[in-house]
């Protein structure tokens, strides 16, 4: 049975009738086609379904959409402001952290959650936080780097 | 992967859940973090009837503070215990196997109740809670009872919880002075990895320089439930802590241990990196012990 559940997403509210049995996950994806959230595994191990759920980075293919109601979320899409690029993406960019893009949502997102808490993270801190976002293509160093330049710059 | 069916319940407050599970517990699974259950029912391992949902009970997310104990609500994330600062000044320990745990997004999902009624031998807070000497309270219709963490366990997934019961709380004593407790995890990678080997320790001593009057070691990984390592336990009490007793407490634990082979590790291989973690457990413990009561005369 469908229940309706109030969310918001990126700042704006949304009413959805969703299935218990549907994770956040997809109900972003296909619901509200916000596509930038990725399935990779869809087991909490590679973080790539990543979102900030009421200030928390978790992976949305673990919680149920109608566990979400009431809640705020905020994926990739909602993270840059008006005047553009978040300064992170900014950075993923000019340090070439990018490869395949897939890991990239998700590495941003946590890294945003990180540079809240601790806007000049270390190496170490900035590997820890980023412990549970898997690249594929083993790009680690150059988005270790990217991080590490906002923080610096004090831009986070 | 999809999510089988389940009628989805969310009830507000315990007395409402103990009600609930009264009637349907034996054809109902309890969700907390989701970390392990939904995982559990994507791979078809489970398909519960009902799906009972812990995340609206707001007191069950508390950690209160009481006369000499700390009671951590069950849906206490890990993620939660590994940052309080206030916990990690007095159950350091505690705090360290919460940050071994997953990775920080599971951490900010899995909760300190899920992680114990799973009862997966290799988890990672129960063998710091219980060489914390914590007990849980559980809570069913009409009545409740709190029973040592220690006792709970009986095998891989297998509890004494029923199937009508909540566990509502972890109930910790405030630590002794002179103590303190320590944790170490080895597992091939450093995030979301299942423990090869954990043992946690904790050490109360009779004064700054010793001798040890109360000592717990728990290994997880090296038997189908977390288990005190009573072996070590003796050669520790009663003598005075340095690096010569650690390792001979180290020595003991290893001949507790009943490790299987599996393809994460050899029996043997865990049988020696019990001896080295039990050493590396004992001095976190006993640097805990000495700072924290530096801090207490600051």
């Amino acid at each position: 049975m469908k229940t309706l559940i109030n969310i918001k997403v990126n700042g704006r509210a949304w009413d959805l009738a969703v299935e218990p049995n549907r994770t956040l996950l997809d109900v972003l994806r296909h619901d509200l086609e916000l596509t930038g959230t990725k399935r990779g595994c869809d087991l909490g191990e590679c973080g790539s379904c990543t979102v900030i759920l009421n200030g928390k980075p978790v992976n949305s293919c673990l919680v149920l959409a109608i566990q979400a109601n009431g809640a705020e979320v905020l994926t990739i899409e909602g993270l840059a402001g008006p005047s553009g690029l978040h300064p992170l993406q900014r950075a993923f960019v000019e340090k070439g952290a990018i490869q395949c893009g897939f890991c990239t949502p998700g590495m941003i997102l946590s890294a945003s959650s990180l540079l809240q808490k601790n806007p000049k993270p270390g190496e170490e801190e900035i590997r820890t936080a980023l412990s549970g976002n898997l690249c594929r293509c083993t790009g680690y160093q150059k988005i270790v780097e990217a991080i590490q330049s906002v923080g610096e710059r004090g831009q986070g | 992967m999809l999510l089988p069916k389940f009628n989805y319940h969310e009830p507000r407050s315990v007395d409402e859940t103990t009600r609930l599970l009264g009637e349907i517990g034996r054809e109902a699974s309890v969700l907390a973090g989701g970390t392990d259950l939904l995982v559990n029912m994507k791979l078809g391992k489970t398909a519960p009837k009902h799906v009972v949902s812990l995340s609206r009970i707001e007191e069950l997310r508390r950690v209160r503070r009481g006369q000499g104990s700390l009671t951590l609500g069950a849906c206490v994330t890990a993620g939660g215990l590994n940052e309080h600062e206030e916990i990690k000044a007095e159950f350091n320990g505690l705090c360290q196997s919460a940050g071994s745990l997953g990775s920080p997004l599971i951490r900010n999902l899995a909760t300190v109740g899920g992680n114990i009624v799973t009862a997966r031998p290799a988890a990672d807070l129960p063998p710091s809670l219980i060489a914390y000497g914590a007990s849980i309270l559980l809570k069913k219709e009409k009545s409740e009872r709190t029973l040592p963490l220690d006792e709970f366990f009986k095998g891989p997934g297998q509890t004494l919880r029923e199937p009508d019961e909540i566990l509502c709380a972890v109930i910790l004593n405030a630590p002794p002075p002179y103590s303190g407790g320590g944790y170490v995890k080895l597992g091939v990678r450093k995030a979301l990895e299942i423990s090869l080997v954990n043992v946690a320790a904790f050490l109360a001593l009779d004064g700054p320089n010793g001798p040890i009057k109360e000592a717990r070691i728990v290994l997880g990984a090296v038997a189908p439930i977390p288990i005190r390592s009573p072996s070590a336990e003796a050669v520790l009490m009663g003598d005075k802590p340095d690096d010569e007793l650690f390792e001979k407490a180290g020595n003991a634990a290893s001949k507790d241990a009943k490790p299987i082979d599996d393809f994460r590790g050899s029996a043997e291989y865990r049988r020696e990196m019990v001896k080295v973690l039990t050493k590396r457990a004992l001095k976190q413990a006993y640097e805990e012990a000495k700072l924290r009561e530096w801090r207490r005369w600051k």
